[in-house]
C-alpha cells in the first residue's frame, strides 16, 4: 500500500526519521510490529527492508506512522533521500509485537538503532500506567554514534555508554544494566525490554537468568519476504523455553522430527520474542 | 472475468493450458518454495485466480531445513539456503490440506526425497487426495545433502525416478530441472519418455557471496545457497527456448519473471505457462497483476489464443534491406 511521506528529517549521524501520512490506514501497529518497506523503484536493492514502528502519532491531527533508521547500505541511502509529498510502498504491520508489562519499573535497553522499537514501548507503557518509571539505556561504540538523545530525555531516565567511555557508562549495555542492578538503582523486579546486536541481547538474556527479571526482545534478520513465506529468518528457540499466549500463537514454529530442535520465522512469529526463548549459541554459532 | 476467459475486442480470449490431467484457466501460478502453503498469501489476492497454486517442496518427515542465516542478497538477485524446510507429508495433509477446500484453483504439490522409494511413497499418498491435481518433483534442490540435486543431475538416476513416480500417481506429474548440467535438453527427454507431463525450469542455479571482513560465506555455515530474482532470467530463457526447441513436451518457465513483460519473453521463447517466484516477496500480488495484465495485453494485441504467442520467436536474420533495422551492418 502507498503512503505519503510528510517528513524525513536527519536526527544524528547516519541516523533519521521518517513520518508518513496513516490517516487512511486503519490497521494501528502494536509496538515491536514492523513494516517492509521498498527502498527502491528499480531492482537493485531487490528486496524490501524491514522497519520497526517507532512512534505512531498524532501531527497536526493526523495520524502519523514514524519510522527510525540508520543509513547502511543501498536501500537505507534511497530512503533517506524521499522528500515531503513522495509515496512509499509498505507492506504492514507485520509480526508480533511486545506484550506490555503492568510492572512500575521498565528498562528500555537499546543499542544505536535498536531503540526504533522501544520508544514505542515507552509511549505504550507510560499510558498504560503513567505512575512507570522508565529507565532507558542507550549506547554504542563512541559518543558521535550515540543519538536521539533530547527526545529520550522525554521519556524517563537516561542512562548513556560507550564502549570507550566517551559518553556515559564505560562499557555496554549489559554490563551497564548489571551495575544498575548491583547498586539498587533498577529494581530486580524489572521487566526488560530490549533490542540491538545479538550479542547484546545474549548478555542480557544471561542476566536475566541470573537476576530473575522478565524481558523481552526485538530480533532483527534478513528477510525475504516479512510474511512467512520465503522461510529465510529463521531462528532457533530452546525448545523448553517456548512462549505461547493470545500475542504470541508461534504459528510458523518448525520441529525436527526427534523434537529437539525447533526453528521459528522472525517475521512471522517474531520479531519480538521472550529473552529467555531464543537459543543463542545455535543462533550465533 | 471468473475464469480465463473473457469477451474481448476479437471474441472470446482463451488463456487456458493443459498439463497432462490439468486444465489451467490461465499459465500463471506460483513458483515452489515462494508461495509457502499458499495461506500466507491469502490477505494479498483471491487465490482463485491463479492457474495453479504450486506449494513449497514436500518431503516424507518435517525438516527444520538450513542454519540461520539462510539468505542474502546479490545484485538482483536473492541468494537464499531454506534447506527445505517443511512440515512433511503426515503433517501437510493433516494440517495444510484442508485451507484448499474452499480453493478451486489446481493445486500442485512439489515434492521431494532422499530415495526414489521416498517419491513413490509421497506420490502414492498424493495420488489419493482428491484436493490435489498436479505433482512437481523437486530433483534439483540446491541446499540438500542427500537427495535434492543428485536426481537432476544423473540421467540414469532421473530416468529411474520418472518412471517410478509415474507408475505410483495418474495425476498430472511435472518434473522441475536444474540448470547445473552442461544440456539440459536429455534431461528433458528422458522426463518426456517415461511419462512426465511436463518439466518446469530452472530452479536455482547455485551461488556464493563472501563477506570481504569477515572472509566468511554471506550464508554462515550454509556456504553456498541458490541464486534467484530478475539476476537468473536471462539463463532461464535461454534454457526454456533451448529445451523447447528439443522436446515436444510442455515446459513451464521459472527464472527472474518480475512483469507481464518478462511473462511474455518465456511464452515468446516457448513456455506453455510460467511461475513467479522471488518476486511475489517483493509484490505478494504479482502473480495476480500478470495475469490481468496478460489478458489486456491479449485484448490489445488481438490474441485470442495463448499459442499464438507461444513459441513464436523469430530466429532467422532477415535479408540485408528487408528491414531497416538490418540495413546496416548485417553481413549475410
Amino acid at each position: 500500500m502507498e503512503y505519503l511521506v510528510t517528513k524525513n528529517e536527519r536526527v544524528g549521524e547516519n541516523g533519521y526519521r521518517l513520518t508518513l501520512d496513516f490517516s487512511k490506514d486503519d490497521h494501528p501497529p502494536i509496538p515491536g510490529q514492523f513494516y517492509n518497506i521498498r527502498c527502491t523503484g528499480e531492482m537493485d536493492p531487490l528486496l524490501r527492508r524491514p522497519f520497526s514502528m517507532h512512534r505512531f502519532t498524532k501531527e497536526n491531527g493526523i495520524l502519523c506512522l514514524q519510522i527510525l533508521y540508520r543509513v547502511i547500505g543501498k536501500g537505507t541511502e534511497w530512503l533517506s533521500a524521499r522528500r515531503k509529498g513522495e509515496t512509499l510502498d509498505l507492506i504492514g504491520p507485520l509480526g508480533n509485537g511486545f506484550v506490555l508489562s503492568e510492572r512500575t519499573d521498565v528498562v528500555l535497553a537499546a543499542r544505536g538503532i535498536g531503540i526504533a522499537p522501544l520508544c514505542a514501548v515507552a509511549d505504550a507503557v507510560r499510558s498504560l500506567n503513567p505512575g512507570m518509571h522508565l529507565h532507558i539505556l542507550m549506547g554504542a561504540r563512541f559518543k558521535d554514534r550515540v543519538f536521539y538523545l533530547k527526545e529520550l530525555e522525554r521519556l524517563g531516565t537516561l542512562h548513556l555508554y560507550t564502549d570507550d567511555g566517551s559518553l556515559g557508562f564505560h562499557g555496554r549495555a549489559p554490563e551497564l544494566l548489571l551495575h544498575l542492578l548491583e547498586t539498587g538503582k533498577v529494581p530486580r523486579t524489572c521487566s526488560l525490554y530490549a533490542c540491538g546486536p545479538a550479542p547484546m541481547l545474549m548478555e542480557l538474556s544471561a542476566l536475566s537468568e541470573r537476576f530473575g527479571f522478565n524481558g523481552q526482545v526485538a530480533l532483527e534478520a534478513h528477510m525475504g519476504c516479512g510474511f512467512g513465506a520465503c522461510l529465510s529468518c529463521a531462528v532457533p528457540l530452546r525448545p523448553a523455553s517456548i512462549k505461547k499466549n493470545a500475542s504470541w500463537t508461534k504459528s510458523a514454529l518448525q520441529w525436527s522430527e526427534d523434537g529437539r530442535t525447533c526453528y521459528s520465522l522472525i517475521c512471522k512469529d517474531g520479531p519480538v520474542y521472550d529473552i529467555r526463548e531464543i537459543d543463542w549459541n545455535e543462533w550465533l554459532a | 472475468m471468473t475464469s480465463g476467459k473473457l469477451t474481448g475486442m476479437s471474441g472470446l480470449l482463451d488463456c487456458s493450458v493443459r498439463i497432462g490431467t490439468l486444465q489451467l484457466e490461465n499459465p500463471v501460478m506460483p513458483a515452489s518454495g515462494t508461495f509457502g502453503y499458499a495461506e500466507e498469501y491469502a490477505a494479498f489476492m483471491d487465490l482463485n485466480r491463479l492457474g495453479a497454486i504450486v506449494v513449497k517442496t514436500i518431503t516424507l518427515k518435517p525438516r527444520v531445513g538450513s542454519y540461520p542465516h539462510r539468505s542474502t542478497e546479490t545484485a538482483s538477485g536473492l541468494l537464499a539456503s531454506i534447506g527445505l524446510q517443511n512440515v512433511g507429508i503426515e503433517c501437510f495433509l493433516e494440517d495444510k490440506l484442508p485451507f484448499f477446500e474452499n480453493i478451486r484453483t489446481p493445486l500442485i504439490v512439489n515434492i521431494g526425497g532422499e530415495s526414489i522409494e521416498e517419491y513413490a511413497s509421497l506420490a502414492t499418498s498424493l495420488d489419493q487426495q482428491s484436493r490435489v491435481h498436479g505433482i512437481e518433483l523437486n530433483v534439483s534442490c540446491p541446499n540438500v545433502r542427500k537427495g535434492g540435486m543428485h536426481f537432476g543431475v544423473d540421467p540414469e538416476v532421473l530416468r529411474d525416478l520418472v518412471s517410478h513416480v509415474r507408475q505410483a500417481t495418474g495425476k498430472a506429474l511435472i518434473v522441475k530441472l536444474t540448470p547445473m548440467v552442461t544440456d539440459l535438453r536429455p534431461f528433458a527427454e528422458i522426463c518426456q519418455r517415461h511419462g512426465a507431463d511436463a518439466v518446469s525450469l530452472i530452479n536455482a542455479p547455485i551461488g556464493m557471496a563472501v563477506d570481504i571482513r569477515t572472509r566468511r560465506s554471506r550464508l554462515g555455515k550454509n556456504l553456498t545457497g541458490g541464486l534467484t530474482g530478475p539476476a537468473i532470467k536471462p539463463m532461464a530463457l535461454y534454457c526454456v527456448w533451448r529445451v523447447c526447441r528439443a522436446v515436444d513436451l510442455p515446459v513451464i518457465g521459472i527464472g527472474g519473471i518480475s512483469s507481464l513483460e518478462d511473462a511474455l519473453e518465456f511464452f515468446i521463447a516457448g513456455a506453455c505457462a510460467v511461475q513467479v517466484g522471488t518476486w511475489n516477496f517483493i509484490n505478494p500480488r504479482i502473480t495476480l497483476d500478470i495475469i490481468e495484465g496478460l489478458e489486456k495485453y491479449m485484448v490489445e494485441h488481438r490474441i485470442e489464443n495463448l499459442s499464438q504467442l507461444r513459441r513464436t520467436l523469430v530466429e532467422e536474420v532477415p535479408k540485408v534491406g528487408t528491414h531497416r533495422k538490418w540495413s546496416v551492418g548485417v553481413t549475410e
